[in-house]
C-alpha cells in the first residue's frame, strides 16, 4: 500500500528532495516582492544545492522493500553529480524575474527522485518532473532570441513527451509481464525484452543518443550558456542513471547488447558532426552527443559483464569528469564572449585567463592525459575491451580521434593565431568575471581528477 | 619521494617556477638552473648502477592502485642513456635559445617536454608510460605552434594530430594485452617487463602487436607513417628541432624495444623480415627524399627518418651487438642531429632564409660555422673517428648475422647519405653565391654558440675515438634484451 505523504516525507532518504522543494518554494515566494534582492535569491538557490549534498550524507543506502523508495549507493552518488552539476547555472544564470531557480531547482529534485526510486512509476514521475522546468527554462530568451527558443523549448517538449510515452508504454508491459512495478530484475522473455528496449528508447532519448539526439544541438544552442551547461550534465547524468536502472531489469536483453554499439556510434557521429559546426555552442553540443556516445559504451559494457551496481565506477568517474569539463566550457562562451569559430581568433593575447582555462578544458574534452578527461575515456574504453566489446571501442577512439579536430581547433585558433582586429568583445580581462573563475574552478577540478584519480577511488568506495 | 620521481618532477616543477621572476631575463636564468641540475641529479643518480648485469639497476614503486595498475619506475642501461641525452639536450636547448626574445613560457614548454621525456624512459607500469607518452604531445604541440616559423600552426596540428592517431592504436594494444594476459593468467598487471604476449591467443596476437607497432611506428618513424615529421622538424623553431629529433624519435625505438622484446619478442622474432624491410625503406627512402631537398631543415628531418632505420635495423637483429649498436646510434643521432639543427637555425637566424641555394661562400665569412657544419655532415654520413661510425658499424655487424640481404641497404644508406649530405654542404658553404644570396648577412658564430657546438663536437670525438665507457653501460642492458627471448633464437 502506498503510505502517506507524511511518512514519506519523513524518510532521510528524501531529506535532499526536501530541502530543495523548500528553497524552490521560497524563491518563487520571495521573489515575488519586487524589493527582494536578486544576489540573495542567487543565494538561496546555491546554498539549497550544497545543503542538499550534504545531506546526502545522511541518507544512507537502505530502504529495501519500500514500495516506491529505495535508495542504494549508486543512486546517492548520482544525486550528488546532479546537484553539482547545477551550480555553475544557479551561480551564473542571468535572469529578470524569480522564476528561473525555482525551475532550476525543480529540476534537479526531480532528478533526485529519479535517483531514488525503487519503482518504475516514481521513476517515471521522475523523469516528468526534471523535464517540465527544463521546457521552461530552455523556453525563455536566450543567445539566438525570443523564436529560436520556442522552437528549441517546443521540440525539446515534444520529443520529452514521445519519450514519455515511450517509456509508459514500456511500463505496462512490464507490468503485464511481472505484475509489479518494482524495480528489480525481472525474468527473460519477449515481452520483457520488449519492454526494456521501450524504456530504454526513452533513456536514450534523454541522453542523446544517435538516432534520437536531434532536439539536442537546437536546444543547447538556443538557451544561455550556463543553462546549456546544466543540461550537459545534470540532465545527462540523469539520463544516464535512468539507463543504467533500465538495462540492470534484464542485462541481457537486446537494448544492453545494443548498447554498446549505438554508443560508438554515437560518438562517432557527433564528432563528425562537430567538426562542421561555425557556431560554437552548436559545436558544444554536438561534442556533447559524442561524449554521451561514450557513457552509453559504457553503460553497454557493464550490463555486458552482469550490471552489478559496483561496477557503474567508470560511468561515474566520467560523469564526474564530464560535469567539470562541460560546464567550463560552456561557461567560457560566455567568459569570452566568444559566439561563433573567428571570435576565438587570438584570443590568448586578448583574454588570456579565458582562454588558459578554455585550452585545459579542450585538452580535458579531447581526453588527452594527464587531464581527468583521459582517464575518463580509459576507464570506459577498458571496461569495453573487458567485456570483449573491440571494435565499439575502437570506434569510440576513432571519434575521440575526430573529436580532437574541434578541440585543438580551438586551441589553435585561440593560442598560436595573432590577434585579429575585428572581434574585440569580452577584452576586460583585467577586471574579475565570476564566469571566469568558473572556468578556472572547473578547469582546475577537470585536470586534478587526471593528476589525482586515486582520490576519487576512495571516495568512489565508500559510496559504491 | 623517490629519487627518480625526482627526476622527472624536478623539470615539471620548474616548468612553474619559471613563471615566478614574471617579465625579463630571469625566466632563462631559472630554465638553466633547473636544466642544469637536472643534468647533474641524472648522471649522480643512475652513474651508480650504469655497469651492472644489465638488470633494472634503479627501481622505485608506489602502492597498487586497482586492477594491476601501479606507480613504477625503473631504470636499465637502456633507460639510463636516453635520460642523460635528453637531460643533456634539454641543456642544450636552453642555452641555444639564449639570445632569443621569448616569454616564460617558452622556457616552462621545454622544462615540461624534459619531464615528460624522461618519464616515459622511466616508466615501467604502461599507464604510467602511456600518460608520459601523450604527456609529451602538449608541450611540443605549443614550441612548434607558437615560436616555431611560417608554417608552424599547420605543423603542429598534423604532429599532434598524426601522434595522437598513433597513440590511440598504442593504448588499445596495452589494454588488449593486459586484459588478454588477465585471462589467461589471472592476474591483473601493467608491468612491462611481466606481461606475456604469449598469453593473447595467437588469432589476435598479430593485431595487439600491429597496433602496438603502428603507434610506436608513428613516433620512431617508420615509413608511411612518417609524414608528420618533416613538417614538424620544419617549422619547429632551432631548439625544439633539436629536442624533437634528438629525444622525441628515440621514443618510438624505445617502446618498441620494451614491449617488442618483452611481452611480444616471439612474436616479433618472427615478423622479423618484415621490420626489417621496414627499416629499410627508411633507409633508402629516408635518404633519396634527403637528396632533392631544397630545404637544408627538410633535408635534416628526412636524413633522421634514415638514421632512425639503421637504428631499427640494428636493434630488431637482436644480437647483442645490434642492440648496443642500435642505441648507441639512437645517442648518436641525438648529438649529430642536434648539431646539425642548431647550425641551420644559426643560419636562419642570422639570414632568415634556409634554402641550400641562399648561401655560397660562408666558409671566409663564418668559419667556425663552417667547420662544425662540416664535423657535425662527417658525423652523420658516418666517417670513421666520429660517433655515427661506430653506431652504424655496430648495426649493421648485428644485422648481418641475422638478415644479410639488409645489410646491403644500410650500406646503400651510408653512400646515400654521403650524397646527399655532401653536396649541400658544398654548395652552403663553399659554392658561388647566387643572386638571392644572403651569405652577406651571415656573421660567425657566437661564444656561447660556440661553447656548446664545442661541447657537443667533443663528445662526438669521443664516442668516436674511445666508445668503451659509454657502451659499458649499454651493453649490458643490450645483452639482457638479446637473452630475452624465450625462443632459443640467438648468436
Amino acid at each position: 500500500m502506498i503510505p502517506s505523504v507524511w511518512a514519506v516525507l519523513g524518510l532521510p532518504a528524501l531529506w535532499p528532495q526536501a530541502t530543495l522543494a523548500a528553497a524552490a518554494l521560497f524563491t518563487l515566494g520571495a521573489g515575488m516582492f519586487p524589493g527582494f534582492s536578486r544576489p540573495a535569491l542567487r543565494l538561496v538557490t546555491v546554498a539549497a544545492l550544497l545543503a542538499a549534498v550534504f545531506q546526502l550524507r545522511l541518507a544512507a543506502p537502505g530502504l529495501a522493500g519500500h514500495p516506491l523508495i529505495s535508495l542504494d549507493g549508486l543512486g546517492l552518488a548520482w544525486q550528488g553529480l546532479f546537484c553539482l552539476g547545477a551550480l555553475p547555472a544557479a551561480l551564473l544564470l542571468d535572469w529578470d524575474d524569480e522564476v528561473p531557480p525555482a525551475l532550476l531547482l525543480g529540476s534537479v529534485l526531480g532528478m533526485g527522485l529519479l535517483a531514488a526510486s525503487g519503482n518504475l512509476l516514481l521513476l517515471f514521475i521522475g523523469l516528468e518532473f526534471m523535464s517540465l522546468p527544463a521546457y521552461s527554462l530552455v523556453a525563455r530568451p536566450g543567445p539566438r532570441g525570443e523564436r529560436a527558443s520556442l522552437e528549441a523549448a517546443v521540440k525539446y517538449f515534444f520529443a520529452g513527451g514521445l519519450a514519455g510515452a515511450l517509456f509508459l508504454l514500456g511500463m505496462a508491459l512490464h507490468y503485464h509481464q511481472t505484475g509489479s512495478l518494482l524495480l528489480v530484475r525481472a525474468v527473460d522473455g519477449p515481452l520483457e525484452r520488449a519492454a526494456v528496449a521501450l524504456m530504454g528508447a526513452a533513456a536514450l532519448f534523454k541522453v542523446g543518443a544517435f538516432p534520437l539526439h536531434f532536439w539536442l544541438p537546437d536546444v543547447y544552442e538556443s538557451t544561455q550558456s550556463d543553462l546549456a551547461g546544466f543540461l550537459s550534465t545534470s540532465m545527462k547524468a540523469a539520463g544516464v542513471f535512468l539507463l543504467l536502472r533500465i538495462a540492470s531489469i534484464l542485462p541481457a536483453s537486446p537494448l544492453a547488447a545494443a548498447l554498446p554499439w549505438m554508443g560508438a556510434a554515437t560518438a562517432l557521429f557527433g564528432a563528425l558532426l562537430a567538426l562542421r559546426q561555425t557556431r560554437l555552442q552548436r559545436l558544444l553540443a554536438y561534442s556533447s552527443i559524442s561524449h554521451a556516445g561514450n557513457l552509453v559504451l559504457g553503460v553497454g559494457a557493464w550490463a555486458a559483464q552482469g550490471a552489478m551496481p559496483e561496477a557503474a565506477a567508470p560511468v561515474f568517474f566520467y560523469l564526474t569528469a564530464y560535469l567539470f569539463m562541460s560546464n567550463g566550457i560552456f561557461v567560457f562562451l560566455k567568459a569570452a564572449g566568444v559566439a561563433e569559430w573567428n571570435d576565438l581568433k587570438g584570443l590568448g593575447a586578448r583574454n588570456p585567463g579565458a582562454a588558459a582555462g578554455a585550452a585545459a578544458l579542450a585538452f580535458c574534452l579531447a581526453g588527452i592525459p594527464p587531464t581527468g578527461g583521459f582517464f575518463a575515456k580509459f576507464f570506459v574504453w577498458w571496461e569495453a575491451v573487458k567485456a570483449g566489446l573491440y571494435f565499439p571501442a575502437a570506434v569510440a577512439a576513432l571519434a575521440s580521434l575526430t573529436a580532437l579536430g574541434y578541440y585543438l581547433g580551438m586551441v589553435r585558433e585561440m593560442w598560436l593565431e595573432p590577434a585579429s582586429a575585428g572581434a574585440a568583445r569580452g577584452d576586460d580581462s583585467d577586471e574579475f568575471s565570476p564566469e571566469r573563475a568558473v572556468v578556472w574552478a572547473c578547469a582546475a577540478g577537470a585536470v586534478l581528477l587526471g593528476l589525482a584519480p586515486w582520490i576519487f577511488k576512495g571516495l568512489l568506495g565508500r559510496i559504491l | 619521494m623517490g629519487w627518480l620521481t625526482l627526476l622527472w618532477l624536478a623539470p615539471a616543477l620548474g616548468g612553474f617556477l619559471v613563471f615566478a621572476p614574471g617579465k625579463g631575463r630571469a625566466p632563462r636564468w631559472v630554465a638553466l638552473a633547473v636544466s642544469l641540475g637536472v643534468l647533474a641529479y641524472s648522471f649522480w643518480l643512475l652513474a651508480p648502477y650504469a655497469p651492472g648485469e644489465g638488470g633494472w639497476g634503479l627501481e622505485e614503486s608506489g602502492a597498487p592502485w586497482l586492477f594491476g595498475i601501479q606507480y613504477h619506475l625503473a631504470a636499465d642501461g637502456l633507460s639510463m642513456v636516453l635520460c642523460w641525452l635528453t637531460a643533456f639536450l634539454t641543456v642544450v636547448c636552453v642555452l641555444s635559445s639564449w639570445e632569443k626574445e621569448v616569454p616564460a613560457g617558452y622556457w616552462a614548454a621545454f622544462l615540461f617536454l624534459e619531464a615528460a621525456v624522461l618519464g616515459v624512459f622511466l616508466a615501467r607500469d604502461l599507464l604510467v608510460f602511456y600518460i608520459f607518452w601523450e604527456a609529451v604531445l602538449l608541450p611540443m604541440f605549443f614550441i612548434i605552434g607558437v615560436w616555431g616559423s611560417d608554417g608552424r600552426r599547420k605543423a603542429a596540428v598534423k604532429f599532434f594530430l598524426f601522434t595522437f592517431f598513433g597513440s590511440l592504436f598504442l593504448l588499445l594494444g596495452i589494454l588488449c594485452l593486459v586484459t588478454f594476459h588477465h585471462a589467461a593468467t589471472g592476474t591483473w598487471t601493467w608491468d612491462m617487463a611481466r606481461l606475456d604476449g604469449n598469453s593473447v591467443p595467437p588469432s589476435a596476437a598479430i593485431w595487439v602487436l600491429a597496433c602496438l607497432l603502428i603507434g610506436f611506428g608513428v613516433k620512431v618513424p617508420l615509413v608511411p607513417l612518417h609524414t608528420w615529421l618533416p613538417d614538424a622538424h620544419t617549422e619547429a623553431p632551432a631548439a625544439g628541432s633539436v629536442m624533437l629529433a634528438g629525444v622525441l624519435l628515440k621514443m618510438g625505438l624505445y617502446g618498441i624495444m620494451r614491449l617488442g622484446f618483452g611481452a611480444f619478442s616471439d612474436l616479433t622474432w618472427q615478423i622479423l623480415p618484415w621490420l626489417a624491410a621496414l627499416a629499410a625503406v627508411n633507409i633508402i627512402y629516408g635518404s633519396v627524399c634527403a637528396a632533392v631537398q631544397d630545404d637544408l631543415k627538410r633535408l635534416i628531418a628526412y636524413s633522421s627518418v634514415a638514421h632512425l632505420g639503421f637504428c631499427v635495423l640494428g636493434v630488431l637483429s637482436r644480437t647483442p651487438e645490434g642492440l648496443a649498436g642500435g642505441t648507441l646510434q639512437m645517442v648518436n643521432h641525438g648529438l649529430t642531429t642536434g648539431a646539425l639543427f642548431l647550425l641551420v637555425g644559426a643560419l636562419y637566424e642570422r639570414g632568415h632564409k634556409r634554402g641550400v641555394g641562399d648561401f655560397g661562400d660562408l666558409v671566409d665569412r663564418a668559419p667556425w660555422l663552417s667547420v662544425c657544419f662540416a664535423i657535425s655532415v662527417l658525423a652523420s654520413i658516418g666517417v670513421p673517428g666520429l660517433n655515427g661510425f661506430v653506431g652504424e658499424f655496430m648495426c649493421l655487424a648485428g644485422i648481418t648475422r641475422v638478415i644479410p640481404v639488409f645489410a646491403l641497404a644500410g650500406a646503400a644508406g651510408i653512400v646515400l647519405s654521403a650524397a646527399y649530405s655532401l653536396p649541400a654542404y658544398q654548395r652552403v658553404f663553399w659554392g658561388e653565391p647566387g643572386p638571392s644570396s644572403v651569405s652577406a648577412k651571415i656573421s660567425d658564430l657566437g661564444a656561447l654558440d660556440k661553447a656548446v657546438l664545442g661541447v657537443l663536437l667533443a663528445l662526438m670525438f669521443w664516442i668516436g675515438l674511445c666508445p668503451g665507457p659509454l657502451l659499458a653501460v649499454i651493453e649490458p642492458a643490450a645483452a639482457a634484451l638479446a637473452r630475452a627471448p624465450s625462443l632459443g633464437v640467438q648468436p
